[in-house]
């Protein structure tokens, strides 16, 4: 596991010192995307949260390139190189949609380059107020930012919130190929978990905040019938 | 864009605009028609300057850490105070710090040790010394101790050692906290400013020397500046362009921009909203204390009020600005400082009207008051509110248990008291009583529902003086001349509360506290109500029985006169706190108080559950006004007169700092403020058993209500209250332990 990117190990996440993720292990490796999937309520959010510091963790370790990243401030764990778009997408809506990716590079020169290789949608739309998009381009710009910083690990919470199928379609690709060009990785919260096996390498089943299923994508897809039964909570 | 006809930009929205864009330029021909005018418009640049520069620092606060700076003006009056304490005596004076062996010292003294002293903490550190004065004109002229550069740099320093310490120690723990701890924190630190530098300057005026070289500067159609004022103003259009173009171009001004819209969003980019609201904290302070350094000489005199009260004006130009643009801001700050200039010169004119044969007062510090209401008008749901991550919520409001026979309890105990203490104690139980039911308004305003008003004690003044010049003047007698006075602090009250259905949180403190300079200024000023002397209240008297402060009365017991203040008086004001004290306690059980709490918690969600929003929030505001109309008339009793000052700006914000520090949503914590009034019965105690200083109790309520803003928001009877139930629930877990009840199952399972 010396090459793991991102190292959960037993942790307990919650909120005010109550458990809601209890005991969880998880890896993910560079170049990989890896899905983490679940009903509502599983823990998965609980899960990016904790990882990026927005919530202090209860027990047990996360790390990041082999560093542990127990007590450190959410901006000092971004600066490691992971980046999390949460599920309200956190964007700055006064700001223009250049100025969001600018914000997105936080130390080097501004480039704007690779998130727009990516999302070429968003180069007409760089001097627009980010406020004003659409929920898909919205999409499209909390993930274009992310990338903008170049980051080691991405996590992407809920993509598919309040999009269309058809654009959740083609953007869970891109998610793929930023993975296989950049060699950075990925850990993928979602609710279509037929669209999610698709792109991803591995899963991560949650169930109550505990881990039901483990394995590669297609071990996962074969197996749909326990997959189905940890949704509906056997 | 495809349609581009003639009439597309002539919108409804824009007339608003449109009248007052002519109405200005209509306005700006007959001015520079007249060169005495145009003068005088041109001399209100140095007074704008020092506007500009506030409400600079307000915005950059505000963009910085989401906090409406009401302490900005005490800011730039602090930095004029050390800079005069250093270039006139060469001293720097410090704040009290508490010493932490004072105590062994008190304790040495008890025990008789009168003789025994340990080191104190100094109060000044001089640094130089003044040169020897010459005797010019028989006056005694003192050589100034410090060059100016030196006491600049000092001063500088000074301030960004004060913005790193609001930073880390007040607004840091606050980032969190609802807008009401902020704009009570922000208050504790204006009246601690304040208190500071009365304690080490005394509230009288200083002259300062010039530090900006001051001869005329000559324009055009005989119109002169002195170049001081001139200097300032460059000074202060090169700030805002270097402020401008640090937001604009720079990675920490977008940056700062971003975490005041979204403080997650900055976080999960590697942006730290704490360091950058600290490093704007110490740019705003520094700002505005600077130009409180620069702008004191041009008055050529320094004292705690004028540049303090400069918040008003400043205000009202970062919220032309929407606390956004800093070029608007500083244009809207110098045309203001212009306006006032303007103003005083036409009050001098035949036709402007006059109040008792003087021009009418006031109307310069109107001018900030109606910018503030026209901009609320008629942009208020655009204003912006900052999206932080509130994880505080406001304290909790209970539902009083037992209240009536406590209220009776206490209440037959104070009658009691009031006829066995000393006058110089009946005195502070009747003060304090008086603020109980001043607190009380609070309560129901800002505890209840959540609006926070800076104007409460305006609106008490305003029931004084209707009972002072309406009921008294009319002979309409005892019980229906103060209810006429509640009657009118009720429609005052509700006059300045509409804007309340527009705005809110901390919009709403710059609207109410706007409202109470103007109240103050324009109303009780007036020479034809009260001029600064204060109009008299006749004292109360029913059936021929007369109860006034100081009417004799008989002792119960042994016949003859007691000693004055009358406690009958007292008794009256006890039946009163006990009425409305019951009557607060009974809106907070009814649906209207559920209703009020709905509100409070969420506007939306209070609406979409049927509870009319507006209709709630202007029943509030009446109520709050006829509560707070009765304390004032009450305090007209008490003083047998009514004075502009008492009831001004700075008395409703210190009541709001009193009624937060008691608890602001409770009724229990009303009382408990009313007993922590300035000259109530905690100030008696202070003075008279622990020989403190009467000038510290303004100073300990200052930082008493900043620590309970960060600590404890329910304030000191919540503080009592969660007391009393850690011991009942140890109790009783022991008590449940034999019968292991089934409704103790841990938190930690059920989740």
């Amino acid at each position: 596991m010396s090459e793991s990117l991102l190292q959960i190990s037993h942790l307990d996440a919650g909120y005010n010192g109550i458990p809601v993720v209890r005991d969880l292990t998880l890896t993910v490796a560079p170049g990989e995307v890896v899905a983490l999937l679940g009903p509502n309520g599983a823990g998965k959010t609980t899960t990016l949260i904790t990882t990026s510091g927005l919530e202090p963790m209860i027990g047990g370790d996360i790390s990041i390139l082999g560093s542990s990243i127990k007590g450190m401030a959410p901006h000092q764990i971004a600066r490691l190189g992971v980046s999390h778009v949460t599920e309200d997408r956190s964007l700055f809506f006064s700001l223009t949609v250049k100025d969001n990716l600018r914000l997105g590079n936080r130390g080097g020169r501004v480039d704007l380059t690779t998130p727009l290789r990516y999302f070429p949608a968003l180069e007409e739309l760089l001097d627009r107020q980010a406020g004003l998009l659409s929920g898909g381009e919205q999409q499209m710009l909390a993930l274009g930012r992310a990338m903008a910083s170049s980051p080691k690990l991405l996590m992407i919470d809920e993509m598919s919130l309040g999009l269309a199928p058809v654009i959740v379609e083609r953007l869970l690709p891109i998610v793929r190929s930023i993975a296989d060009d950049t060699g950075c990785g990925i850990l993928l919260v979602e609710q279509h978990v037929q669209m999610a096996l698709e792109v991803a390498d591995r899963a991560y089943v949650l169930s109550h905040g505990s881990l039901a299923m483990e394995g590669s994508a297609s071990e996962l897809e074969a197996n749909r019938n326990l997959l189905e039964s940890s949704y509906l909570g056997d | 864009m495809s349609t581009t006809s003639a009439s597309s930009w002539l919108t409804p929205k824009r007339i608003p605009a449109l009248v007052a864009g002519i109405l200005g330029v209509v306005l700006l021909i007959v001015v520079f028609a007249n060169a005495d005018q145009t003068q005088a418009i041109v001399l209100g640049l140095g007074g704008g300057a020092l506007i500009a520069a506030i409400a600079l620092s307000i915005t950059l606060n505000y963009q910085g850490s989401g906090v409406v700076n009401f302490a900005a003006g005490a800011i730039a009056m602090y930095g004029g105070y050390v800079y005069y304490g250093l270039r006139v005596n060469g001293q720097l004076f410090l704040p009290p710090i508490p010493n932490p062996l004072a105590p062994i010292e008190g304790i040495a003294h008890l025990a008789g040790a009168s003789s025994f002293s340990l080191p104190h903490i100094p109060v000044f550190i001089t640094l130089a010394h003044p040169g020897q004065g010459a005797a010019a004109f028989g006056t005694f002229v003192q050589q100034p101790a410090m060059p100016v550069w030196a006491a600049l740099v000092i001063s500088l320093a000074v301030l960004v050692l004060l913005g790193l310490a609001f930073h880390f120690l007040i607004f840091r723990p606050l980032r969190r906290a609802p807008v009401l701890a902020k704009v009570v924190a922000s208050v504790g630190l204006f009246i601690v400013m304040q208190a500071v530098i009365v304690l080490r300057f005394t509230s009288s005026a200083k002259s300062v020397a010039p530090i900006l070289p001051s001869r005329p500067v000559h324009f055009p159609r005989g119109v002169s500046l002195p170049s001081d004022q001139m200097y300032l103003v460059l000074i202060v259009i090169v700030v805002t362009i270097g402020l401008w173009a640090l937001f604009r171009f720079t990675r920490f001004g977008l940056a700062t921009r971003a975490a005041s819209e979204n403080e997650k969003g900055a976080l999960v980019l590697g942006y730290s909203p704490d360091f950058l609201a600290g490093v704007n904290w110490v740019a705003s302070t520094v700002l505005a204390g600077f130009f409180g350094i620069l702008a004191a000489p041009i008055n050529q005199s320094i004292d705690p009020i004028t540049i303090t009260l400069l918040i008003v004006p400043a205000l009202a130009a970062a919220l032309l600005a929407r606390f956004n643009s800093f070029i608007v801001t500083m244009a809207a700050g110098l045309g203001i400082g212009m306006l006032v200039s303007w103003i005083q010169l036409v009050s001098n004119k035949s036709w402007f009207p006059k109040a008792g044969g003087s021009a009418l007062p006031g109307l310069t510090d109107a001018l900030p008051f109606v910018i503030i209401i026209v901009v609320l008008a008629l942009r208020g749901k655009s204003l912006p509110t900052r999206g932080s991550i509130e994880t505080i919520k406001l304290p909790f409001a209970p539902r009083s248990k037992g209240a009536f026979p406590a209220t009776m309890v206490l209440g037959l105990a104070t009658i009691a008291l009031l006829f066995v203490v000393t006058p110089i104690w009946r005195l502070s139980i009747v003060n304090s009583l008086v603020g109980m039911v001043i607190c009380l308004s609070l309560v129901v305003l800002t505890g209840y529902v959540g609006q926070i008003s800076l104007m409460q004690m305006a609106l008490a003044g305003i029931a004084g003086f209707t009972l002072s010049k309406v009921a008294d003047a009319h002979h309409i007698p005892f019980p229906i001349g103060p209810l006429l006075g509640a009657t009118a602090a009720v429609v005052v009250g509700l006059l300045a509360g509409v804007p309340a259905l527009r705005v809110r949180g901390v919009n709403l403190a710059v609207v109410t506290f706007a409202a109470a300079v103007t109240i103050q200024n324009l109303i009780f000023a007036n020479p034809s109500w009260s001029g600064l002397k204060g109009a008299s209240v006749n004292s109360p008297s029913i059936f021929g029985f007369r109860f006034g402060q100081n009417d004799p009365w008989t002792k119960l017991t042994g016949g003859g006169k007691g000693l004055l203040p009358n406690p009958w008086f007292g008794v009256f004001c006890v039946i009163v706190v006990m009425l409305l004290a019951l009557a607060v306690v009974n809106i907070r059980r009814s649906r209207i108080g559920r209703h009020m709490l709905a509100v409070r918690a969420n506007e939306r969600a209070a609406a979409a559950a049927g509870v009319s929003v507006s209709g709630t929030k202007v029943l509030a505001f009446g109520v709050a006004a006829f509560i707070a109309g009765i304390g004032g008339a009450l305090s007209g009793y008490r003083f047998g007169s009514v004075t502009a000052g008492y009831f001004g700006a700075i008395p409703s914000m210190i009541f709001l700092a009193y009624a937060y520090l008691g608890g602001i949503s409770s009724v229990s914590g009303a009382m408990v403020g009313g007993i922590i009034v300035a000259g109530g019965i905690l100030t008696t105690v202070f003075t008279n058993w622990l020989h403190i200083s009467e000038q510290y109790t303004l100073l300990l309520a200052g930082i008493g209500l900043i620590i309970m803003a960060i600590q404890n928001p329910k304030g000191v009877a919540g503080a009592i209250r969660d007391g009393v139930h850690m011991i009942r629930r140890r109790r009783d877990a022991k008590g449940a332990v034999s019968s292991s009840g089934a409704d103790s199952v841990p938190v930690e399972v059920a989740v």
